[in-house]
């Protein structure tokens, strides 16, 4: 839905767009829930770089991006522990830092906007990284690995890609919070009406669902707070992608995929059965440019995605 | 001049049992706002189309609606920014709330939760005579003017996804208020209101940033962080797991570098509250068959005395 961005939207996203780095060797930023209970989501994106012929440097020695949490208990320490992260990047010779997990690409990227917009804000993190030795200068951009599979890799390069199209495959996309909202923090496509996923989907040989639930939110980061909140918002959200059609679901992120992936089962008594298999967003990307699909972890999901896939004869 | 299709939700609760939809097309620019295509249509074509709106010019809030499925004021929204691609202006009443007539909803359920707060000043020497004005500095004055310019439409409350599972939650234009009287040098009830707010569920705001579509840019998004903070610095209610959980995180990154999933919802729930991990168990019991178990404890990432650094220069609280 193109037609629905508003001028001042589209002018950010050309600018957005132009200013994307073109090359192929990136810093990368795997988030906490791909190195513990997503590995698949780690192990898929590896495979998905090597297909791409990019270099993804792991950034080793990086702290968790904050998680939208740590701000609730101090207003400075997350925004100084990304600062830490990025002089690393930049020490590292490697300004373009990818993530493959929607909250890590809003809080970092928040970080970053609020380090390079204020001078006080960049000399508190510099004053305390000077006490290791580090210091930031004020050059990394943060972005999704979405992002970097349509700025720098191109939809019509992917599906020139395909080896192995997803014969209609119906799919649904789920956004997560983080990667579109706030658009003063992200603004690389419209948060209102987004549709990266929709054309990576279609670039893969899916059928892209349309639904009201595909920018809400999947409640992972209230999941303890009060028992039912996250399985309800769950199923409200599944329940309107499957009543539209969808056969499975696709996410940039992990957290979101937890929660869908997780929470179903729970939500089916008020909500209804849905049963919907959630790709993490490596996961079918790579699947289609030739990965075995043994390789991608999709044993690991609670709910298997490997039934669909036989019924749309993508695996035997 | 452009041909655009409301379409329009149509209900009326004194004698309609199920809603239905009308199509009203209506001659005029794609610029048109969506009050003014609404007030033509009321005028020339149908003139039982109820909607609440009287400023025209984003002051009053009372125009708040659902204009191509995102909550948006009717004055502020022009036809052509929320057209599909047939040209049509899918137009609804604010969801999270009871549809009273057409695009007119319930506010109850929202004033409620603002008569709540009590929110007006309670200043800190109330009982004595005030002979003076009591005057704030500038600097701690700009903390309130924005949200002060909350014009109370209730768009944040009707794309909050909590309040739409769980009616409880405060929302978040009244946590954005209640922080408005809680940094407030002049107001005497900020343990009281902190509490409040608190048993209103203040943490079970989502951090979703849906509230981050404020006409007004009040971003009660930021607010409800704020008051988050406020509560954890005053020390309220800390047994609850919304600020455990928050510290709790703070720590294992602090140990490790890491969010150690384990140990947060350990810590999170209770490593002796019983009934609360079974609770959780059966997820767990499903994931640790297919292998998806988070590990159980965490290796810490290289350097990471450098991330003790900065939560200690920083004094940054842990749990």
């Amino acid at each position: 839905m193109s037609s629905t961005l508003l001028p001042e939207e589209r002018a950010l996203d050309a600018h957005v767009r132009t200013n994307s780095s073109k090359s192929k060797r990136y810093g990368f930023f795997p988030g906490c829930v791909a190195k513990e209970s997503c590995k698949e989501l780690f192990n898929s994106t590896m495979l998905l770089a090597d297909k791409l012929g990019i270099e993804l440097v792991e950034l080793t020695a990086a702290s968790c991006c904050g998680a939208s949490v740590l701000n609730d208990t101090n207003r400075d320490v997350a925004r100084v522990l990304n600062a830490r992260t990025y002089a690393q990047a930049e020490a590292l010779g490697l300004d373009d830092v990818i993530t493959i997990c929607s909250t890590c690409t809003g809080h970092m990227r928040a970080a970053n906007k609020e380090l390079r917009e204020s001078e006080e804000h960049m000399a508190q993190a510099n004053a305390i990284l000077g006490k290791f030795g580090a210091n930031y200068k004020g050059s990394v951009t943060v972005r999704h690995l979405l992002w970097l599979l349509i700025d720098d890799i191109g939809l019509d390069a992917l599906q020139a890609m395909v080896v192995r199209p997803l014969n209609g495959l119906k799919v649904a996309p789920f956004y997560g919070c983080h990667i579109i909202r706030p658009e003063s923090v992200n603004g690389w496509e419209s948060a209102r009406h987004p549709h990266s996923l929709e054309d990576v989907i279609v670039a893969l040989g899916g059928e892209a669902v349309d639904y009201a639930g595909k920018t809400r939110c999947c409640g992972f980061h209230v999941q303890l707070e009060k028992d039912g909140i996250a399985s309800s918002m769950v199923g409200q959200n599944m329940r309107m992608a499957k009543d539209n059609g969808a056969e499975a679901v696709i996410t940039p992120c992990p957290l979101c995929h937890l929660a869908l992936d997780g929470y179903q089962a729970d939500a089916a008594a008020r909500w209804g059965r849905t049963d919907l298999p959630i790709f993490h967003l490596p996961q079918l990307v790579a699947y289609a440019l030739g990965v075995p699909a043994e390789k991608l972890g999709l044993n690991k999901h609670l709910i298997d995605p490997r039934e669909v896939m036989v019924s749309r004869d993508l695996i035997n | 001049m452009a041909k655009i299709k409301l379409d329009i939700f149509r209900f009326d609760e004194a004698t309609d049992t199920i809603p239905h939809r009308d199509e009203v097309t209506v001659d005029l620019p794609e610029t048109t706002t969506v009050l003014d295509a609404l007030e033509y249509a009321k005028a020339e074509v149908d003139g039982s189309i109820s909607f609440r709106r009287s400023c025209r010019s984003a002051i009053c809030g009372s125009c708040s609606m659902s204009i191509g499925g995102v909550t948006s004021l009717a004055c502020k929204t022009s036809c052509g920014s929320a057209m599909e691609e047939d040209g049509s202006v899918k137009i609804d009443p604010m969801p999270n709330f009871q549809p009273m007539k057409d695009l007119v909803v319930h506010m109850d359920p929202f004033w409620d939760k603002y008569a709540r707060l009590k929110p007006y000043l309670q200043p800190k020497d109330a009982d004595s005579a005030h002979a003076t004005e009591r005057r704030v500095s500038p600097d701690d004055m700009k903390k309130l003017v924005d949200v002060a310019n909350c014009i109370m439409c209730a768009t944040c409350y009707s794309l909050c996804p909590v309040v739409s599972v769980d009616p409880a939650f405060a929302g978040p234009a009244a946590i954005a208020y209640a922080y408005r009287f809680i940094e407030d040098v002049r107001d005497g009830q900020r343990p009281e209101r902190l509490a409040q707010i608190s048993e209103d569920y203040l943490w079970l705001c989502a951090h979703c940033y849906a509230c981050s579509y404020c006409p007004k840019h009040v971003d009660p998004n930021d607010r409800i962080i704020d008051v988050k903070r406020a509560a954890i610095t005053d020390r309220v209610m800390m047994n609850e797991r919304g600020p455990r959980h928050a510290l709790v995180v703070a720590r294992t990154i602090k140990q490790t570098g890491m969010l150690a999933e384990t140990e947060v919802i350990q810590g999170t729930v209770g490593r002796f509250n019983i009934r609360g991990l079974l609770k959780v168990a059966p997820l767990g019991a499903r994931m640790a068959l297919k292998g998806k178990l988070p590990p159980p404890f965490l290796k810490p990432v290289p350097k990471v005395d450098e991330i003790r650094t900065i939560f200690d220069a920083l004094e940054a609280p842990v749990r």
